[in-house]
């Protein structure tokens, strides 16, 4: 993996490290980076967008903690060998939970209650 | 012997500290009480308006200016009384540098590095190089741009263990201030170099920071580190009908024509944001630390 995949956005609300970790979980669901690729080094990283290296480091543990990454001995960090099938189901919602936060908010700022909404967010989950 | 017991001694001393520093120019007040201090290896981005007092604040705190009040320390020294083994390991570029602008970039460079055991030549040249500037002009003939990137590589030479930089970006184009971004975080992942920049440009900061100082009308709103900053605080707006319930905040409130306002909010300890964010109506927004310093700097 190249470190010109991730893209930071210094100037978002959502920390950087956050960022990273976001974007790290959404190219491992999408295949675009597989088990086993290994990722660019933190100064890489943090020389190609310069950032701070310390925000790259807190990133990548803060991956590896949830699993999504796993440091291998004298060669740095790799994407974890974990297949999809077997991501319990709270780490598959937890995909979604920038989405579901968005929708949330996006309710209550419409003034919308929440049973009309779950009602059809439930009739699309069943279609 | 015992020069290397002190310079063990004054390693573990914060690079630099400041207490209760105040200072007038004629009745202005333009540093009011500020009590600061730098953690080894941290970047620290301080952030304010024009004339909000940085320049001043940098200059007292390296002791380049007599503060009516207060005491600041640099590696634990007085920092009116620096010896020069603290000096040697300190790199300050100042908004305007204009020191021995008689001389060409490469003569200020040949003087200066017999000074300083650990000058990088080799960092002197390459950076030259890359950033296209004439060693054998006159610097008083270099554009603003040009003379403040030979200033940049004449404080980071000496591969100091503490970086002073005020307003780095002020005169340069978007592609060197990168490239000098590129340079601070580097230098402060791989070598733990100590920086303090000021700016007013806070996307800079938001890069290589982390941590972050908001000066407003010479006071300290914020010191706390970047990232936590933007989870900590957010923006909450009430309507008007809801104006009452708005929560108590350390920042002034915002009462905007309408009747609705809006107040910068804070997590409680477990996390929470105040109650008044359940009530129907009420919006957070998240904020980037350009539209938290524009909240509590207005």
């Amino acid at each position: 993996m190249d470190a010109s995949l991730l893209t930071i956005q210094p100037a978002s609300a959502e920390p950087i490290y956050r960022q990273i970790v976001e974007q790290l979980r959404r190219l491992i669901a999408g295949g675009q980076i597989a088990p086993g690729d290994l990722l660019p080094s933190v100064r890489d990283v943090a020389g190609f967008h310069a950032v701070n290296p310390m925000t790259v480091s807190r990133a990548y543990s803060l991956a590896e903690s949830e699993g999504l990454l796993e440091r291998l001995r004298g060669k740095g960090m790799a994407v974890a060998a974990v297949k999809r099938a077997t991501q319990s189901q709270v780490q598959r919602l937890a995909l979604l939970e920038p989405q579901i936060t968005a929708l949330a908010r996006q309710a209550r700022e419409l003034e919308l209650p929440a049973e009309p909404v779950l009602r059809r967010l439930g009739k699309l989950l069943e279609e | 012997m015992h020069a290397v017991a002190n310079v063990a001694a004054a390693a573990s001393q914060a690079p630099l500290q400041v207490s209760g520093l105040t200072h007038r120019y004629d009745a202005k007040v333009v540093l009011d009480r500020v009590d600061l201090s730098l953690e080894p290896g941290s970047v620290l981005g301080l952030i304010g308006r024009n004339g909000a007092g940085k320049s001043t604040l940098i200059r007292a705190m390296l002791g380049l200016l007599v503060p009516d009040a207060g005491s600041a320390f640099v590696f634990g020294e007085a920092a009116l009384k620096l010896s020069d083994p603290v000096k040697e390991r300190l790199g300050y570029v100042p908004q305007q540098p204009d020191a021995l602008a008689w001389l060409t970039a490469a003569q200020m460079f040949d003087y200066l590095s017999r000074f300083y055991p650990r000058w990088d030549h080799r960092f002197v040249d390459s950076t030259l190089q890359r950033w296209k500037i004439a060693p054998k002009k006159v610097m008083a003939k270099l554009s603003p741009g040009e003379r403040q990137r030979v200033d940049l590589i004449r404080a980071l030479a000496p591969q100091p263990e503490l970086l002073v930089l005020d307003e780095p970006a002020a005169a340069l184009d978007p592609v060197a201030r990168r490239e000098l971004l590129r340079e601070i975080a580097l230098r402060a992942g791989e070598s733990g170099t100590t920086v303090l920049f000021s700016t007013h440009i806070v996307s800079d900061l938001e890069r290589v920071a982390s941590d972050i100082a908001f000066l407003h009308e010479g006071k300290l709103l914020l010191h706390c580190a970047v990232d936590d900053t933007k989870e900590r605080y957010a923006r909450l707006w009430l309507p008007a009908k809801l104006a009452y319930a708005a929560p108590a905040s350390r920042f002034d409130k915002r009462r905007h024509e309408d009747g609705s306002i809006s107040v910068v909010i804070e997590r409680d300890d477990d996390g929470a944001w105040p109650d008044a964010t359940q009530l129907p109506g009420a919006r957070v927004d998240a904020l980037g630390l350009e539209d938290l310093f524009v909240e509590i700097a207005e």
